[in-house]
C-alpha cells in the first residue's frame, strides 16, 4: 500500500523530521516492511507491506497510530465537525445483522472542486482523483483514515434505502460497467428498485455521482468483513473498499467518517447539509483478555513489568486493567485481529522491538530420534547415482494425461489422479511413473549437444486408490548417448542395456530390472525404493570367513544356441559343482561370427575354485569336466 | 702419397664423412661399411688389392697411407654407430614414456541437485540439536493443509485459483506447504508428548501452487518447515536455534534480524532477515543495498495448532519456521531464473553441484 510521506506527517508531525530511510526501518521493526520508495508530486511514496491480519493499518492514519505507540509521539488530533443526527429525510433499514450501522447525510452540492494538494495526494497514491469533489472526499477518507465511504447521487434513489441480501436472479450494474449477477450470499445496498450497490465493494451504476449530480447521499457503513470477502471473490472485484472491510474496518469510525465527509464537501463545493442520521448502533466491543506474567515471560524469554506491558498496550489504543498477576486488555474498535493472550503478548514485544528477544538454544528433553531408514535410503541412493555419474533431476509432479498413459501401469487409472484445476493439460495428471519426465529431460539434454546424458529422480509417483491417489517413492534412471571415446584409453560406444543392468545390480537390485528403450539410444528403468536393500541394523555386518589359500581359475569356451539362456546355463553348471569351493562362475566373453555353426555363439565361461586347502590340479579337472558335461545337457559344446 | 691412390679411392676418402653424416640410421650404416671397410669389393678390399700388386719399394710407404685411411674410416663408422645406437635407445624409452598431460580417461561425474543439496545441508544442520526428518505426502486433505493450521475457512489461498484440487476427491489437494507436516506429526506424536520430551523435527519437501511458470514462479518449489515442541519455549528459542542454524549455514559472521509479521498458524510471527551473505552486509544488488536480506518466515506455535493435534497449549509450547529452497538457492548462486532448476540441463547440474 502507497503512505506518502508529506500525509503521514500530517498524522503523526513527529515523522517528518525522519529521513525516509529511517522511517522505513522504523516500519519494518513494526511489522510493516517497505517494498520500494518512489517519488512522487514532490515528495517521496512509500510502498509499504501490509499483512493481511492488519486492516486497521490500511490508511495513513492507521501507519501513523503505529509509528506514535513506538515513537511515543503524538497523533495530529482529529476533529470533524460536529454534524447532529436528526430524523431521516430517507429511509434505511438495516436488514442483515452483517450491516450494525449506517451513518448517512444528504447534501445541497454547491460549486467548487477538489482541492488541489487532495488531488495531488491522491495522485501520489495512483488513486486517479475524478474531480468530482463527492467521489474524491470519499477516497481521500479512505487512504487518510482506512474507512470506506460511498456517496450515491440522492436523485436517482427510488424509495426507501435498505441493507440486505441479494435475492437470487438480481442484477447489478457495478461502478466498472459490469453487470453481475448476484446471488443470496452478496449483501447489497438497495433501493425500492433493486440493488444500487454491492455492500462494502463497489457501488453501482445507476445511482452514481456525476458532473450532473446536485444532492448527495452519503454512505459510512460498518459492514461484517466475511461477507465482503466473500462477494468480493465471488465477483473477482478486489476494490479498496473491499480490501479494508475485509481485513476489518474500525465500527466506531462510521459516524466520525461521515462527519468528516460532510465537513470536506461543505468545504470544498459550499455544499449545505440537508439532514444527517443514523440507522443502527455501533456493535459492542470486545470483551477483555486475560494476559498474565508467566504467558509474556515465556513468550518474551524473560520476566517483563506488567505494568509497562500495560503501558505499551495503552500505546496502542488497548484498555488495561491491571489486577495482580494478571493483566485485563481489552482490544480498541479497530484491532480486530486480538483475541486471545498471545497476541497481546506479541503486541508488547513488537512495540519493543523484536531485536530485545534473548537468543538462547531450546534444551533438549528428551533423546533426539534417529533419520528414517527410508530418508536414509533415498540419500544413500542419490549420492551413489551421483557418484555412479548420474545427475539428479527435480521434475513436476504432474504431467500431461498422454505421456503418462505411455508408462503408467494398466491397472493405475488417470482419472484418480487427474487435477481438476491444472495449468494446463500437460500439467494436469499426477505422474504414474517417473521414466516420461526423465524422457523428455533426457531428449532435451541431447538436442542441447551432450554426448551422453545419465539422469535419476528420487520421488514420489501416484497410484489411484478409492481414497484418493496412493504416493510411493520410486528412484528413476536413464542413460543413452555415446560412452568414451574422449580420451586415448576409452573407446567410443554407445550406451547398452547391459550398462544399466550393472547399475540396477551396483544398487542391489536383484533379477532384472524393468528396462524400458525410451528412443534415441535412451534407456531406463525404474524402481520401487522399498525393494532396494537398505543399510543394516547392524553397525557392523556378522563376519563371513574367506579362505587364504590361492584360488584355481579355468575358462571353457562352449558353443551355445543363439536363444541360450546365461542363467540357465551357469544354474545347470553351478548345479554339478560343489558348493562351497566354486567361488564364481561367469560368462567373460560372447563372441558371434559367420565363422561358428549357424545358430551358434561362443561364450567364453570363467570358473574360479577356491577352498581352505591347497587344490589339486586333477580335483579342479574333475570339477571343470563334471561342469562342461552339465552344459553339454543344454546343448553346449566344448569349443574346439 | 694421393697420387698413389687410385682417383676414385681418394674421391670416396674424401665423401666419406658428409657419408657418415648422412647415416639416419643403423641399416644405412651397415651399407657404408660394407662399402668402405667390407670383406669384398669395398674401397679397404680394393687397396689391399693395390697394396698387394705394388713395387716392393712402395710397399711400406702405401702400406701405412692405406692403414691409416683404414683406421681413420673404421673410427668413424664406429662412433657413428654409437650416436645411433645412443638415438635408437633414446627413441626406444621415449616410446615407453607416459605423457601426464594428456587427458586421462576420467571418472564418470554426476551431481545431486543443487536443491536436494542444499534441503540435505539444512538437514546437516539441524542434526546437532537433536532434529530429525518428518516427511509426508503431496496430495494433501484441507484438514491438514489449512484447518489444522488455523487458516480461516474463507482464506484465499483455498481457492482453486490458488491451489490445485484433485478431480475425483474435491477434498483433496496438492498441499500449499510443507506445514501439513506439523499437523500430521504433531496428531501422531500427541499421546507420547510427555514420555518423549517434546518433539523437533524439520520436513523438507515439495509443495505446489497455482502460479504461472516464469522466471521467479513455480508451480511446483520446495520447502523446508522446522518445529519443535516443548515445554516453556519461547521466542528467546526459535532466536537461538535460528542464530545457530544461520551461521552454521552462511558462516560465523552471519547476524539475524527478527522483524514482526503474521502467518495464521503462529503468534507471535515473524520475518527473520540475514545479514547479507554476499556482500557481509556493506550493500549490493541481492539486499538492494539494505545489508539484510528476507530468509524465513516463522514464530511460535499458535494455540489453535496445538488443540487441534490435541496438544494442551497451557502445557507445551513451541516454535516453527518455513524457508522456501528455491529462493535461497536462487538467492546464494545468483541464478537469474527459478526454470533452470526445473530444466535439468546436465551443465546446470554439475555446475551448481557445490552450491553450498
Amino acid at each position: 500500500m502507497w503512505i506518502e510521506r508529506k500525509g503521514l506527517a500530517q498524522e503523526i508531525p513527529a515523522v517528518a523530521a525522519l529521513e525516509t530511510r529511517q522511517l522505513s526501518e522504523l516500519l519494518a521493526s513494526l511489522g510493516f516492511p517497505v517494498d520500494g520508495v518512489a517519488s512522487r508530486e514532490g515528495g517521496d511514496v512509500l510502498d509499504v507491506d501490509i499483512t493481511a491480519n492488519r486492516g486497521d493499518a490500511m490508511s495513513h492514519r492507521g501507519m501513523a497510530r503505529e509509528l506514535a505507540a513506538r515513537l511515543q509521539q503524538p497523533l495530529a488530533s482529529m476533529v470533524p465537525p460536529t454534524v447532529v443526527d436528526g430524523p431521516p429525510v430517507v429511509e434505511v433499514r438495516l436488514e442483515s445483522p452483517a450491516c450494525p450501522v449506517y451513518s448517512t447525510a444528504i447534501l445541497q452540492l454547491g460549486s467548487g472542486v477538489t482541492p488541489a494538494e487532495v488531488q495531488s495526494f491522491l495522485l501520489a497514491l495512483e488513486a486517479t482523483p475524478k474531480r468530482l469533489p463527492a467521489v474524491d472526499a470519499s477516497n481521500d477518507l479512505l487512504h487518510r483514515y482506512g474507512h470506506p465511504t460511498h456517496a450515491f447521487d440522492a436523485d436517482r434513489i427510488r424509495g426507501t434505502v435498505s441493507v440486505r441480501w441479494a435475492q437470487a436472479g438480481e442484477t447489478l450494474v457495478t461502478l466498472d460497467g459490469v453487470e453481475r449477477k448476484l446471488v443470496e450470499q452478496d449483501l447489497v445496498i438497495a433501493d425500492e428498485s433493486g440493488p444500487i450497490a454491492l455492500a462494502g465493494v463497489m457501488g453501482g451504476d445507476r445511482t452514481k455521482v456525476t458532473e450532473a449530480t446536485t444532492r448527495v447521499l452519503l454512505e459510512s457503513a460498518w459492514f461484517e468483513p466475511k461477507p465482503v470477502k466473500a462477494t468480493a471473490r465471488r465477483h473477482s472485484l478486489h476494490t479498496d473498499a473491499s480490501h479494508r472491510f475485509g481485513r476489518g474496518a474500525d465500527p466506531c469510525l462510521a459516524m466520525v467518517a461521515r462527519d468528516l465527509l460532510v465537513g470536506r464537501l461543505q468545504a470544498w463545493c459550499q455544499a449545505t447539509l440537508v439532514g444527517a442520521w443514523t440507522a443502527g448502533a455501533v456493535p459492542a466491543t470486545a470483551k477483555s483478555v486475560p494476559l498474565t506474567g508467566a504467558l509474556l515471560a515465556r513468550i518474551a524469554g524473560e520476566p517483563l513489568p506488567l505494568a509497562e506491558a500495560a503501558e505499551a498496550l495503552r500505546r496502542l489504543g488497548c484498555a488495561t486493567d491491571l489486577d495482580g498477576g494478571t493483566l485485563q486488555v481489552t482490544p480498541p474498535s479497530w484491532r480486530h485481529d486480538l483475541a486471545i493472550p498471545e497476541d497481546f503478548a506479541e503486541e508488547v514485544l513488537r512495540l519493543r522491538g523484536y531485536e530485545h528477544i534473548p537468543s538462547v538454544l531450546p534444551p533438549l528433553e528428551g533423546p533426539p530420534e534417529p533419520l528414517s531408514p527410508a530418508y536414509l535410503q533415498r540419500q544413500r541412493l542419490a549420492r551413489r547415482l551421483s557418484q555412479l555419474g548420474f545427475h539428479q533431476t527435480v521434475t513436476y509432479g504432474f504431467i500431461s494425461p498422454e505421456a503418462d498413459a505411455a508408462f503408467a501401469a494398466a491397472e493405475n487409472g488417470a482419472e484418480g489422479r487427474a487435477l481438476a484445476n491444472p495449468l494446463g493439460q500437460e500439467y494436469s495428471v499426477m505422474r504414474g511413473s517417473l521414466l516420461p519426465s526423465l524422457q523428455a529431460m533426457a531428449h532435451q539434454n541431447l538436442r542441447q549437444g551432450a554426448r551422453e546424458v545419465r539422469l535419476f529422480e528420487l520421488a514420489p509417483v501416484y497410484h489411484s486408490g478409492p481414497a484418493g491417489p496412493v504416493e510411493r517413492f520410486r528412484l528413476g534412471m536413464v542413460w543413452g548417448g555415446t560412452l568414451g571415446g574422449e580420451d586415448y584409453l576409452s573407446p567410443a560406444r554407445a550406451v547398452r542395456e547391459a550398462d544399466l543392468m550393472g547399475v540396477a545390480k551396483d544398487l542391489g537390485w536383484e533379477g532384472v530390472p524393468p528396462l524400458r528403450a525410451l528412443g534415441e539410444g535412451l534407456f531406463g528403468f525404474e524402481l520401487p525404493i522399498e525393494r532396494l536393500p537398505r543399510e543394516g541394523s547392524r553397525v557392523i555386518p556378522a563376519f563371513q570367513p574367506f579362505s587364504r589359500f590361492p584360488s584355481v581359475e579355468r575358462d571353457l569356451s562352449l558353443l551355445v544356441d543363439l536363444g541360450q539362456s546365461h542363467e540357465a546355463l551357469t544354474s545347470a553348471m553351478r548345479a554339478a559343482l560343489p558348493v562351497d569351493v566354486l567361488q564364481d562362475l561367469r560368462c567373460v566373453d560372447v563372441f558371434r561370427h559367420k565363422s561358428l555353426p549357424e545358430g551358434r555363439q561362443a561364450w567364453l565361461m570363467r570358473l574360479r575354485f577356491q577352498a581352505g586347502r591347497t587344490l589339486v590340479g586333477e580335483e579342479v579337472d574333475g570339477w571343470v569336466s563334471a561342469a562342461l558335461a552339465a552344459a553339454e545337457s543344454l546343448g553346449a559344446r566344448l569349443r574346439a | 702419397m694421393d697420387q698413389l691412390l687410385p682417383v676414385e679411392i681418394v674421391e670416396a676418402g674424401h665423401a666419406f664423412p658428409q657419408a657418415l653424416f648422412a647415416c639416419a640410421d643403423l641399416d644405412a650404416l651397415l651399407r657404408l661399411k660394407g662399402a668402405y671397410v667390407g670383406r669384398d669389393g669395398s674401397h679397404a678390399a680394393q687397396l689391399m688389392e693395390l697394396l698387394k700388386a705394388a713395387p716392393k719399394e712402395q710397399k711400406r710407404e702405401l702400406g701405412a697411407a692405406i692403414n691409416a685411411l683404414k683406421q681413420q674410416w673404421e673410427e668413424g663408422l664406429k662412433g657413428r654407430q654409437l650416436e645411433l645406437e645412443a638415438a635408437k635407445k633414446r627413441l626406444a624409452s621415449q616410446a615407453d614414456r607416459w605423457d601426464p598431460t594428456l587427458p586421462p580417461p576420467m571418472p564418470a561425474q554426476g551431481a545431486l541437485h543443487p536443491l536436494n543439496r542444499l534441503m540435505d545441508r539444512l538437514v546437516d544442520v539441524f542434526r546437532p540439536l537433536g532434529f530429525h526428518v518428518e516427511e509426508g505426502p503431496e496430495v494433501e486433505t484441507e484438514a491438514h493443509n489449512f484447518d489444522g493450521l488455523n487458516i480461516p475457512e474463507d482464506h484465499p489461498a483455498k481457492a482453486s485459483s490458488d491451489t490445485f484440487y484433485l478431480a475425483a476427491h474435491p477434498e483433496l489437494l496438492l498441499r500449499t506447504h510443507t506445514s501439513p507436516v506439523q499437523v500430521r506429526t504433531l496428531l501422531r506424536v500427541a499421546p507420547e508428548l510427555g514420555k518423549r520430551g517434546g518433539i523437533r523435527f524439520l520436513a523438507p519437501g515439495r509443495v505446489y501452487r497455482k502460479d504461472e511458470i516464469d522466471p521467479t514462479h513455480s508451480p511446483m518449489f520446495h520447502q523446508v518447515e522446522g518445529m519443535l515442541v516443548g515445554h516453556g519455549i519461547g521466542m528467546q528459542h526459535l532466536k537461538g536455534t535460528l542464530d545457530y542454524a544461520l551461521r552454521a549455514l552462511f558462516g560465523p559472521e552471519t547476524e539475524i534480524r527478527l522483524r514482526p509479521s503474521y502467518f495464521p498458524f503462529v503468534e507471535p510471527g515473524c520475518e527473520v532477515d540475514v545479514s547479507c551473505p554476499l556482500c557481509g552486509a556493506k550493500g549490493c544488488r541481492v539486499c538492494k543495498g539494505s545489508g539484510w536480506v528476507e530468509i524465513l518466515g516463522a514464530g511460535l506455535i499458535h494455540p489453535n495448532v496445538l488443540k487441534y493435534a490435541g496438544i494442551d497449549p497451557a502445557e507445551w509450547s513451541g516454535w516453527a519456521f518455513g524457508m522456501g529452497v528455491e529462493r535461497m538457492a536462487m538467492m546464494l548462486s545468483q541464478t537469474p531464473d527459478l526454470r533452470l532448476f526445473f530444466e535439468n540441463d546436465q551443465r546446470f547440474l554439475r555446475a551448481m553441484g557445490g552450491l553450498d
